[in-house]
């Protein structure tokens, strides 16, 4: 490892892609596009869906990462922003409605979708501000509690905006379908021999705006990771007080950090509220936190190809395995199918213990994270876990009385 | 409101802050020792319901202990005192075992792994244990027999308070007394309290590490296990997925104690506990949590190491 | 950077080669199913959606029972045989999530010759996958959600068979202020859509009769500790308490209730209509509770004792739970209406786009007597039948009210 340590900057900087990797991106993307459109084809709806269900995973993977990952704030309550975003998109939207009328109904959308971010993002500094002293584990219970306190005045229908545990849209109303969809599902049509039958649906709609947010997302994290911020959080992730002392603001970069992981949270919210055409607070529970939370580690934090490898893991294979039993895909009979189904998630418990024994890094870790930290090094460790304020108050860190 | 009804909803809340209190124990000390937060903790507390209902059953059982043992369990004071002795004694240690088998092969291998693998790897273990008892036992709430009867031992003016809620704040009070001096005053509470200050140098000291790891998960669980059969016989049921609230607001109570610290777990289940009644007495029941959370983020904003954690001592 | 490389390309091919395996496979099947030979009978399926790996998990596995029953009756009906049609579940594990429910749908549709869907338990699931079973034509008949919007979103192929809350809610009002002459009550509900609803409609109701509502919270459906709540209902010292919920719940709070000397009688939905509610809540603490449920007492009417007759048959050791009954009249909906097509235009046109919609018209049609009563539907798609029957604890077990 030691050896390889001096070349982190030119790895990082060196981002031209070789001729052999734009072939591979080029595979990629064909596959991105393709592969849902012929799932599309041989009438196999639900694995567009769970497609599109990791898409959203994706974006709320890399959103959490910069928080997790990026900065080494634990957040166990994330999935406020997503409900944030998903709420306030929908009660934006229907305003929108009301104030423009039903022709503005395919644009709604696209318009609420900045809302609903800085919303999250808002909620996200509202969040940050008063528990930036907190330590690694005491910032997790306070995000948990957070998240909790979120869905729970959603639930108790608070100001009456809500609709309680009965959800939005209310009876009655509807989210409106956005633009183009209707127009693909009545040309985007066609047929390849008798098994083969095309026809443009919501899965396939909210599926592409889904990969294509998580490109924007890429994008966006890419920039972040190589900006001033990205190296201010990385000193911050590695040594508070080191980082306080060459002069970054601490406060500041936990803010962006929250607020900007936040944004994907919201973003995702509403893609998934409209993707459903439906929200209620059932969606956001405290184990839904924990799932994002497990792909960013399961991937490998601070890495993006982590986080899609982690959502396609924990969000996407449960599900499939199910519905590969259950649709007569596997030549499995109903017994068996039903047996497969009820066990996936004593196996996926198995699993997930059995990968952080045999990788506790992750399945693609970050390659600068693993260049910098020696999972090994056990002083590193201790001193990731402290933050300022302890290191202002204490000299010694590892002290628990018990 | 008058004064009973304060004094009644200080009695409710001294009572579910216990149950908070025994659970909130296992996390701090498995946390002070490992610097981890134990997901599965909350599967130690509902396996402790199970294994209590379980033996309980087993003992009531005609055909398995004969008739003639059911009548004296059932049948007379003493009797159930050793009834409920063997089926506490059980749930603690069976599921104190259990924990240990889960940290020796769930968590052990992740000692030095990054600081979030442990995290994950118990709540894998937390999805693995729910669902095993949701497939191998039973999917539905299984009702905990009434075996002991519940009398009312104290009451004055509107105020009652019956034996189980005497029982399981004595109980508490005794496991926590228990704890305490063993942690302060055994070799081998010496050995943990070293091992939570460093657990490198405790090592070269000669302490056991894997010894010291080990009891901690042994008691940890073993006292989840008694809350969890104090579930059982207080609401009268078990679920597979009964330990998810208990387990979370325990967890909240180890931090606003201040997590590491016994003294700071028993406080902090307390106070949470008699927060909850009130506020679901006196504000809205559909309000508690959020103010047991908010709660939990004003303390830690005026005192970020929990009540009695860390606490703040002169800069240097 | 080789290594990195490596895995991009190892990544590539696993995930292209189950993409292949995936396709390969189900246009396999797709051929397997269209030359199915003459005397070979034509599978038609239908999905039950509940939630059976978390959440209401006893009650998803008490659905997944009553239409199982309906379905291995259906097959052994010598009527069913001579149509030519054979019938199977699909069980689609939606673990009372409605992300996970949508999923379950899209694979219920991916079914070709899956036709209807027994669903979904939670309103938060059904209400989202019925949009997706609307897109494909496929009729969906939910034994248990009760959000009155399920069914006002103007989609044809949503029906219930049990009643919605201002049904429910309003009879049990009148019940209790009338019948039982409780002049007041405490209403509490566990913050899920069923039971906020009924909680509602039952406290407009109370009032509007004429009694007193001394209180109204919100729990959790998760909770187990009601004492805080129980120390308030005890000084407000109401004559009952409702209980809008399902049992689990109920019974605890029935329970606390009485370990706290509350002699006022809990009182719910059809929620609490459940053999477990009196063993969770204990004999002593149960006796005496209410609660309203759909239709007619099973005993009463003849198709109900063959019910439990079969059930008890078919599931030795299970108690009947609070929705298998409505389970089994909602596979029995979708079943009739499959002979009746199959009658109509024949067996191999059921599972065509053609017969579904044959399938969804037969159902809004539907006139037959259930085990829960006579079942047939409104032009929403809600079910007609209005009778509600109030049951009280009585030695032990759930028994139609007499007065």
């Amino acid at each position: 490892m030691g050896g390889s340590k001096m070349d982190i900057r030119t790895k990082v900087s060196s981002r031209k892609a070789t001729t052999k990797q734009k072939i591979i991106y080029a595979l990629i993307a064909v596959f991105i596009v393709l592969v849902p459109v012929i799932f599309q084809g041989i009438g196999q709806l639900f694995l567009v869906r769970i497609m599109g269900v990791v898409g959203l995973y994706v974006m709320l993977a890399l959103g959490l990462n910069i928080v997790v990952g990026f900065a080494g704030l634990l957040d166990l309550g994330y999935i406020a922003f997503y409900a944030m975003g998903a709420y306030v998109g929908v009660i934006v939207g229907d305003v929108m409605l009301k104030t423009f009328g039903a022709s503005f109904g395919p644009w709604v959308y696209f318009a609420s979708l900045p809302i609903a971010a800085l919303a999250a993002a808002a909620t996200g500094i509202a969040l940050g501000t008063p528990v930036l002293r907190l330590r690694g584990d005491y910032l997790a219970i306070v995000t948990l509690g957070f998240g909790e306190i979120v869905r729970i005045l959603i639930t108790n229908d608070v100001f009456g905006l809500t609709n309680g545990p009965a959800g939005l849209p209310r009876s009655g109303q509807s989210i409106p379908e956005p633009f183009g969809l209707l127009w693909l599902r009545e040309h985007a049509v066609f047929s390849i021999g008798d098994n083969f039958n095309f026809q443009f649906s919501n899965n396939l709609y909210w599926y592409f705006i889904a990969v294509l947010l998580c490109l924007l997302t890429i994008f966006v994290v890419r920039r972040l990771d190589d900006s001033r911020l990205g190296r201010s959080w990385t000193a911050m992730r590695e040594d508070e007080v080191a980082a306080a002392s060459v002069g970054i603001n601490i406060t500041t970069a936990k803010l962006w950090a929250f607020s900007l992981g936040a944004v994907w949270g919201g973003v995702a919210g509403l893609t998934f509220a409209n993707f459903q055409q439906f929200v209620s607070p059932e969606s956001f529970t405290f184990m839904e936190s924990v799932f994002v939370v497990c792909i960013v580690v399961l991937g490998g934090m601070g890495s993006i190809p982590g986080a899609i490898i982690g959502a396609i893991a924990i969000q996407g294979i449960p599900e499939l395995i199910r519905g590969l039993a259950q649709s007569g895909i596997l030549p499995l009979d109903p017994g068996q199918a039903s047996l497969v189904s009820n066990y996936r998630y004593l196996v996926f418990g198995l699993v997930m213990v059995i990968m952080m024994a045999v990788r506790p890094q992750g399945i693609w870790p970050s390659a600068r994270r693993a260049m910098e930290l020696h999972p090994d090094d056990e002083k590193i460790q201790n001193e990731e876990s402290q933050s300022l304020w302890e290191a202002e108050h204490k000299t010694d860190t590892a002290d628990h009385d018990l | 409101m008058s004064g009973d009804v304060i004094v009644q909803q200080l009695v409710n809340g001294i009572t579910l802050g216990g149950l908070y209190a025994l659970i909130a124990l296992g996390y701090t000390l498995v946390y002070g020792i490992m610097l981890m937060i134990n997901f599965a903790h909350s599967e130690m507390f509902m396996a402790g319901g199970y294994v209590g209902l379980f033996v309980l059953k087993a003992l009531t059982n005609e055909a398995w202990v004969g008739a003639g043992a059911v009548g004296f369990f059932t049948g007379s004071t003493i009797g159930l005192i050793v009834l409920f002795v063997i089926v506490f004694l059980a749930a603690a240690i069976l599921v104190g075992i259990l924990g240990v088998v889960i940290e020796r092969f769930a968590y052990r291998p992740l000692r030095h792994a990054p600081r979030l693998a442990p995290l994950i790897s118990a709540i894998g273990v937390s999805i693995f244990l729910q669902n095993a008892v949701l497939l191998w036992v039973d999917s539905k709430a299984l009702p905990f027999p009434a075996v002991m009867p519940v009398v009312t031992v104290v009451k004055v003016g509107g105020v009652t308070v019956n034996s189980l809620q005497i029982l399981i704040l004595v109980t508490t009070l005794l496991l926590l007394a228990f704890l305490d001096t063993f942690v302060s005053k055994t070799r081998i509470g010496k050995a943990m309290r070293a091992t939570s200050q460093d657990r490198e140098a405790a090592g070269l000291m000669g302490i056991d590490i894997n010894q010291v790891i080990g009891l901690a998960f042994f008691i940890g669980p073993a006292l989840g296990g008694i809350a969890g059969v104090f579930h059982g016989m207080y609401y009268g049921s078990v679920k597979f997925d009964m330990g998810f609230l208990p387990g979370m607001k325990s967890f909240t109570a180890a931090v606003i104690g201040g997590i590491g610290n016994l003294r700071g777990a028993m406080l902090g289940g307390f106070v949470l506990g008699i927060l909850e009644s009130l506020a679901a007495g006196f504000l809205s029941a559909g309000y508690k949590d959020v103010v047991a959370f908010a709660i939990l983020i004003l303390v830690l904003i005026f005192r970020p190491g929990g009540l009695l954690g860390e606490s703040v001592v002169e800069k240097v | 950077m080789t290594s990195k490389r490596r895995r991009f390309v190892a990544l590539v091919a696993v995930v292209a080669a189950l993409a292949l395996v995936v396709t390969g496979c189900a246009s396999k099947t797709d051929t397997g199913g269209t030359d199915g030979g003459a005397t070979e009978a034509t599978v038609v399926k239908i999905g039950i959606g509940a939630p059976l790996t978390q959440g209401a998990v006893a009650l998803g596995k008490g659905m997944e029972r009553g239409a199982n029953l309906a379905v291995s009756q259906a097959n052994e009906d010598a009527a069913v045989k001579d149509l030519g049609i054979t019938f199977e579940t699909v069980s689609g594990d939606d673990q009372g999530d409605p992300k996970t429910g949508v999923t379950v749908a899209n694979q219920f549709v991916s079914d070709s010759k899956l036709v209807g869907v027994m669903g979904h338990l939670n309103s938060g699931v059904s209400i989202p996958a019925s949009k997706v079973y609307n897109q494909s034509s496929v009729v969906m008949v939910s034994p248990a959600s009760t959000n009155p919007s399920l069914t006002q979103n103007g989609l044809d192929n949503v029906f219930r068979v049990c009643t919605i809350d201002s049904v429910q809610g309003p009879s049990g009002a009148d019940s209790a202020f009338k019948d039982l002459g409780f002049t007041s009550a405490f209403v509490v509900d566990d913050s899920t859509p069923y039971g906020t609803g009924l909680a509602d409609e039952f406290a407009k109701q109370f009032a509007a009769d004429g009694g007193k509502v001394v209180g109204r919270e919100k729990t959790g459906d998760k909770d187990s500790d009601f004492n805080a709540l129980v120390t308030k209902i005890k000084s407000l010292n109401p004559a009952v308490v409702y209980y809008g919920g399902i049992y689990n719940s109920g019974a605890l709070l029935s329970k606390q209730l009485s370990d706290a000397g509350v002699t006022a009688p809990l009182m719910g939905g059809d929620g609490l209509y459940d053999g477990e509610y009196v063993k969770l809540a204990g004999d002593a603490a149960a006796e005496g509770d209410f609660c309203t449920s759909v239709g007619y007492p099973i005993d009463q009417l003849p198709k109900g004792a063959d019910f439990k007759a079969a059930f008890e048959a078919a599931y030795p050791g299970e108690a009947i739970a609070a929705y298998d009954a409505y389970s089994y009249d909602a596979a029995n909906v979708i079943i009739e209406a499959v002979k009746k097509v199959a009658a109509d235009l024949g067996a191999a046109k059921v599972t065509t786009l053609e017969g579904k919609k044959a399938i969804i018209a037969a159902v809004a049609a539907t006139n037959m007597e259930g085990v829960t009563g006579a079942v047939a539907f409104d032009a929403n798609g809600d079910t007609t039948n209005k009778v509600i029957t109030l049951y009280t604890v009585k030695a032990g077990a759930w028994t139609a009210y007499v007065k």
